[in-house]
Parts: structure tokens; C-alpha cells; sequence
């Protein structure tokens, strides 16, 4: 197990080869594509607009990015309710994200699952479901499915610290480390549980250390250090690509607003929030952008007109799809259609062996 | 052939056809199976297609949604169903929900093979039945094949199918009948139940290992009264096919329902409903549940399990107080 590691550590362990200057400013951009489009969903909760309820990650963007950029299309991300923004590091449309929101039938699952649980089959991204430790484990499934096939995909399964509790994450963790499977357990753990802090969750300083107990590494960054982040992730994918196995990576950070858009979140202590707002992943990675030249306001302002633009044609596109039909709640449920079951009902007649009729 | 060699001799068949079929659970592989189900299987396919997993009900059900999300055809064994609690968020949260949640584009074809029933002094937790549990969820199909024939045939389908499927094995079953299985490939389709003794006087629907006795009783109606019960054998429990039995009771005009699990919401309950609702108009009789009563199953000792499992005589009388009326 290493500790978190500062931007300079991380660059130093790389010696002298410096990072690419396009990689650094694509991490930046992700994050702040990301910050936008959920502070904008935020908006869009707040004014009304759709229905249901969301679970921003605003604040951990240096996690999300750093363990999900880059990935391959075919490699799978087994995520949970706070890591919607992950689909836009994978690939999935901004237009496909917003339909999802509003539930319109244009959406990748056509208005069946609840806002944050975006999927996308296309790019392997599991549409999560609300029980935590799940998607490890159907994760870990996929990884065997990649090892068996002989394909050099990883599987990327992410929850917070709140699920390392559960005796479910433990058997994904496990199966994994005795088949040395393709995936990287993240627990990104910000701090709190919905309301339950960590130092309720568990008696360990560091999560990592129980990585320990299945014979897998295990590495703690710190979670708003998206260089940081991308580089751990990238020692721990590469490991997995090449058959050494699983890995898990502790990823500190923190969650800027409550577990969901109706959680006030008054059992924290307002100075921590503060300090880990003064502790913002994006300005971080502008300082470190600006300390090598790669930095300039009017880039960024640029940056952030295209990403709203790309925001408001999504969301127009949303709020101009056609929401499902009504009974379209009866399509998928099997691989064979069920309305016939559903909507006629054949009623028999007393004595008539062929006397049925439908009503 | 035994009920047991035909599911073996399933298993060794689909794996040879298709290589994304693979198996994996408690004592699968070295051991053949707690019932030797899957004897022969790790010899033949080697230990990356036929997977002693960790002792993890919840991992070995993940893991084979997990592999069927990403093509293969997991063929997971549950040692008993009193042991499938652990995997109970997989099957019906995520199995069961999959291809829903993602409207088709995430897909399950597994199919999880489960050992059930009592009658052989097993105690509270190697005995239940618990059908039902997995009744209630939408997106799982249910099977519970009675005979040989149909064992071997509705595996395969259920391995060829898309859906997830959880395939239900009586123990009692497992060697105490035999029938021809032919040896060559062959599937039995599943959500269609079979009429296996036909009748004019009443309508008796069952499944799996009860089917037997129900057989047994209806062959004692014609002996003591001259009634011809047609018995009817749902084979898949969920989604129902209705009308083969609904067909029957409509010329029957009385019908009974056996099962092993407990009363309460079993699915004689749910038979029974659909019957009222759809041919109350041709009952003579009140139709009759013929079930475990509503304690945990099964109580040990001999003779408590005795008041609670069924017999010939316990689905005799309920035909002939159905017949009475």
C-alpha cells in the first residue's frame, strides 16, 4: 500500500519524463465537463424539470476522470448512483446523458431506470441499480468473461467507501483475487455514507489495507489529485491487461453537496465542507497547468463555452424527445413479449371445452 | 435414465455444442456435484469451464450474470435452495432486472441450476422449496421439470434461452424414477405446461416431485370411485402457462392444486386466482390447495416432517372432498 501521493511525487515517480502536455489538459477538460454538466443537472433538478432525483459527484471529478479516461470501448465500468458523469469519459452522448434525465424514450434504457443510473451497452457500461456492491460483482463476472475469451478488456467496478461494508463487496473482491482477474475495485471514498461517516464505516485508516486480506495490491491517492488518480489507475490497469490481476484503489476525496439533490446534508461540520472546497480538484489542475506554461484564461473560457454549448443542444435535444408510451412499461421484461399475457385476458365459459372468449 | 444422468447428461451435451457454456459452484468440479450432477464434466472441459468457486452464493450467481452480460452461458449450481439467500440481491435485483433496466441492450442468459424440495429428513435448511421467492420477480422464467425426459430437454432450452433462468431439481427425484431418454439432442420448450393424465372429473395441477403422488392419488380415484382426475404438470412456474389448465378445468369444472412449498402465496395460490378469475363460471367445486402448512420446511425429526410434507393420501382426500361437492 503507497499513501496519497502529491502531483510532484507522482511526476517524480515517472522521472524525468514529463507527462504529455495533451493528456494533462484533457484531464483538466474532463473535469470541468463534467463539474458543468452536473451543476447544470443540479439547475435542471432545482427548476422542476425532471422527475426522480440525483446524486451529484461534484467535487470527486479528480476520481472519476482519473480511473475512467482512456479506457477502451469494450473495457467494462461497473459504476454506482454517483458516477453518472463516468459515461462522458467512456463516450456516451451528452444528448443520450440529458434524454436519460428526463426519462424520454431516446434514452439509452428508453425511461426505465431512475436518473443517475445511466447505462450504455455500446460502451460497456453496465446501467447500475441501487444496491450497493452489486455492479462489483456483476463486474467481476465480466472479468472472468474477459479472461476466459482471451481479451485484453479491464473492468473498471466503482462505489464509495460506504460499500466496503457490505459482505457482497468482499466475495467480488475475493473471487477476483483468486482468479486473478482483469479489474480495478475504486472505492472512492468521500467521506460519509449518506449521512455515515467513514469512522463509522470502519476502523481502518486507509481502505486500501484490506486489499490485503485477499493477497491483491492495494493503493490509497488522494482522490483530487487527478494526476495522481490517472497515474495509480494506470499502473493498476496495465497490471490487469497484462494477467497479473485485480487491484484496489482507495481514492480520498470529498462530496461537495448531500448524498442526493433532497439531502441537505446539515450533519457535517460547514468548516469541513469549506476546507475541501479550498481544496477544489479543478483550480488544483489549473496551478499545475499554469506552473508548466499549459494555462491560459482565455482557454479555458473558451472551453467552457463549448461545453455549455454542447450542454444546451443536449438538453435540447432531451426536452424535444418524445417520452415512452405508456405500455411500452410492458416491453423488455423477457426476451419474449409478455403484453399478450398482460392485456387479454381469456375468460371460459361454464361447460364449453372451447368456449373461451376474450374479454 | 435417471432424472440425475439426464441433467448430467445435458450438461456434457451443451458444453460440447456451445463453448461459451461454462459451470461453476460449490463442489461442481473435483467432486462432481453434491449430487453429481456435473460428474465427469471437469475431466472432460477442464477446470477454466467447470469452476470450483469460493464458498460465495452471492459471487458465483455475480459472476455468471456477469459472464452472461458479456456473452458466455453460465450454468451456476446452487448446492440446495436454502443455501441461495446470499445471491438473492443478484438474481433479483440484477438478473431479474437486467435486460428491463437497460430495455434489452443488457442481457442474462444463465441458467441456475437449484436442488429443492424435502421428504428425505433434511432439516430446516436442506428441504425448502421457496419457488415462489423467485415467482415474484419479473424477468426470471421458472422452471421445475418432474420428469427425466423433460430434464434433459428443458435444460438445454433453458441453456439456449436469453433470459435468466432458475431451474428447479427435486432431490427426491434424482434417482428414484427412470424413463427412455432418447441420447441424441433434443429440447423441450419452456412456458409450456403438459397434460400427463387425461381426465373428465377434476382438474389436479402440480409440479415436479409431486407430480408422483399426484399420479399415484388420481390412479386411486379411479380405483375407489370411478373418477378420472386430469393431472397437469405446469413445468414452468413463471410466466404461466395458463390456458392448458384453464382448458382443463373448463371441462373438468373442478380443480386442485398440490404443491410442496408452504400455502401462503405458493403458487397454488396464484393457479387458484387465475382460475376464479378466468372460469369461475365453470366451477362446480371450490378449488382446493393441497400444500405444506405455514411453518419453516422442513422440521427434522420424522415425524414432524411427515405433518408437513405431502402424500398419496393427503392429495386423495383433497380429490375426494373436491369430488364430493
Amino acid at each position: 500500500m503507497t499513501t496519497a501521493s502529491p502531483i510532484t511525487e507522482v511526476l517524480h515517480r515517472e522521472g524525468s519524463q514529463q507527462p504529455d502536455p495533451e493528456l494533462l489538459r484533457r484531464l483538466y477538460s474532463y473535469m470541468l465537463k463534467c463539474r458543468i454538466v452536473e451543476e447544470r443537472i443540479r439547475v435542471l433538478y432545482r427548476q422542476g424539470r425532471f422527475a426522480g432525483n440525483y446524486f451529484a459527484a461534484v467535487g470527486q471529478e479528480a476520481t472519476e476522470v482519473g480511473t475512467t479516461l482512456d479506457l477502451q470501448p469494450e473495457d467494462t465500468v461497473a459504476g454506482s448512483h454517483r458516477n453518472f458523469v463516468t459515461n462522458i469519459m467512456k463516450g456516451t452522448p451528452l444528448t443520450l446523458l440529458f434524454a436519460h434525465i428526463y426519462g424520454r424514450a431516446t434514452s439509452p434504457d428508453q425511461g426505465r431506470s431512475a436518473p443517475a443510473h445511466c447505462g450504455y451497452a455500446p460502451l460497456n457500461i453496465i446501467t447500475p441499480s441501487s444496491t450497493i456492491a452489486a455492479q462489483q460483482n456483476i463486474g467481476t463476472g465480466i472479468a472472468l468473461a474477459y479472461k476466459m475469451q482471451r481479451k485484453p478488456n479491464v473492468v473498471v467496478a466503482l462505489t464509495g467507501e460506504g460499500a466496503t461494508s457490505l459482505g457482497f463487496w468482499h466475495e467480488a473482491v475475493n473471487f477476483a483475487a483468486v482468479h486473478k482477474l482483469p479489474i480495478i475495485f475504486v472505492v472512492e471514498n468521500n467521506g460519509y455514507a449518506e449521512s455515515v461517516p467513514v469512522s463509522l464505516q470502519t476502523a481502518v485508516e486507509d481502505i486500501s489495507i484490506k486489499a490485503a486480506g485477499y493477497g491483491i495490491p492495494g493503493v490509497t491517492v488522494d482522490g483530487n489529485d487527478v494526476v495522481a488518480v490517472y497515474t495509480a489507475m494506470r499502473e493498476a490497469i496495465s497490471r490487469a491487461r497484462s494477467g497479473a490481476g485485480a487491484t484496489l484503489l482507495e481514492c480520498k476525496t470529498y462530496r461537495w453537496y448531500g448524498h442526493s439533490e433532497i439531502d441537505p446534508a446539515k450533519y457535517r461540520d460547514p468548516a469541513e465542507v469549506e476546507y475541501w472546497k479550498s481544496r477544489d480538484p479543478i483550480p488544483a489542475m489549473e496551478r499545475n497547468l499554469a506552473s508548466r506554461n499549459l494555462w491560459s484564461d482565455q482557454w479555458k473560457q473558451e472551453l467552457t463555452a463549448e461545453i455549455n454549448r454542447e450542454v444546451d443542444e443536449a438538453i435540447k435535444f432531451a426536452e424535444s424527445s418524445p417520452k415512452p408510451q405508456e405500455d411500452e412499461a410492458l416491453d423488455h421484461v423477457y426476451s419474449f413479449s409478455i403484453r399478450e399475457r398482460e392485456l387479454k385476458r381469456k375468460v371460459w365459459s361454464p361447460r364449453s371445452q372451447m368456449g373461451a372468449s376474450w374479454r | 435414465m435417471t432424472y440425475i444422468d439426464a441433467i448430467n447428461s445435458a450438461l456434457h451435451e451443451e458444453m460440447e455444442r456451445d463453448p461459451n457454456v461454462f459451470i461453476i459452484g460449490e463442489d461442481v468440479g473435483r467432486m462432481g456435484g453434491a449430487f453429481k450432477a456435473t460428474k465427469g464434466l471437469l475431466d472432460k472441459f477442464g477446470s477454466e469451464r467447470v469452476i470450483d468457486s469460493p464458498l460465495a452464493e452471492g459471487a458465483i450467481i455475480s459472476s455468471s450474470i456477469g459472464a452472461a452480460m458479456a456473452g458466455l452461458r453460465p450454468v451456476p449450481e446452487i448446492q440446495f435452495v436454502d443455501f441461495i439467500t446470499p445471491g438473492m440481491d443478484a438474481l433479483t435485483q440484477q438478473a431479474a432486472k437486467l435486460r428491463y433496466r437497460s430495455a434489452g441492450t443488457q442481457t442474462c442468459p444463465m441458467t441456475v441450476r437449484v436442488c429443492y424440495g424435502g421428504g428425505v429428513g433434511g432439516g430446516l435448511y436442506h428441504s425448502q422449496s421457496n419457488t415462489s421467492w423467485f415467482i415474484h420477480c419479473p424477468g426470471l422464467v421458472v422452471v421445475a421439470p418432474s420428469t427425466p425426459y423433460d430434464a434433459k430437454g428443458m435444460l438445454k432450452a433453458a441453456i439456449r434461452n436469453d433470459d435468466p433462468v432458475m431451474f428447479f431439481e427435486h432431490k427426491k427425484l434424482y434417482r428414484s424414477i427412470k424413463e427412455e431418454v432418447p441420447p441424441e439432442d433434443y429440447t423441450v420448450p419452456l412456458l409450456k405446461a403438459a397434460v400427463r393424465r387425461k381426465g373428465t372429473d377434476l382438474t389436479a395441477i402440480t409440479y415436479g416431485y409431486t407430480l408422483q403422488l399426484t399420479l399415484q392419488a388420481a390412479e386411486q380415484m379411479k380405483k375407489k370411485h370411478g373418477a378420472e382426475v386430469e393431472v397437469i404438470d405446469l413445468r414452468t412456474l413463471s410466466p404461466l402457462d395458463t390456458d392448458t389448465f384453464l382448458e382443463s378445468v373448463a371441462k373438468t369444472n373442478r380443480a386442485v392444486v398440490v404443491h410442496e412449498d408452504n400455502r401462503t402465496l405458493g403458487i397454488g395460490a396464484e393457479v387458484s386466482a387465475i382460475i376464479a378469475e378466468q372460469a369461475f363460471d365453470c366451477l362446480d367445486a371450490p378449488i382446493l390447495r393441497v400444500t405444506a402448512p405455514d411453518v419453516p420446511l422442513l422440521p427434522a425429526a420424522a415425524e414432524l416432517e411427515r405433518f408437513c410434507i405431502l402424500s398419496v393420501e393427503k392429495i386423495a382426500a383433497a380429490f375426494e372432498r373436491t369430488l364430493d361437492n
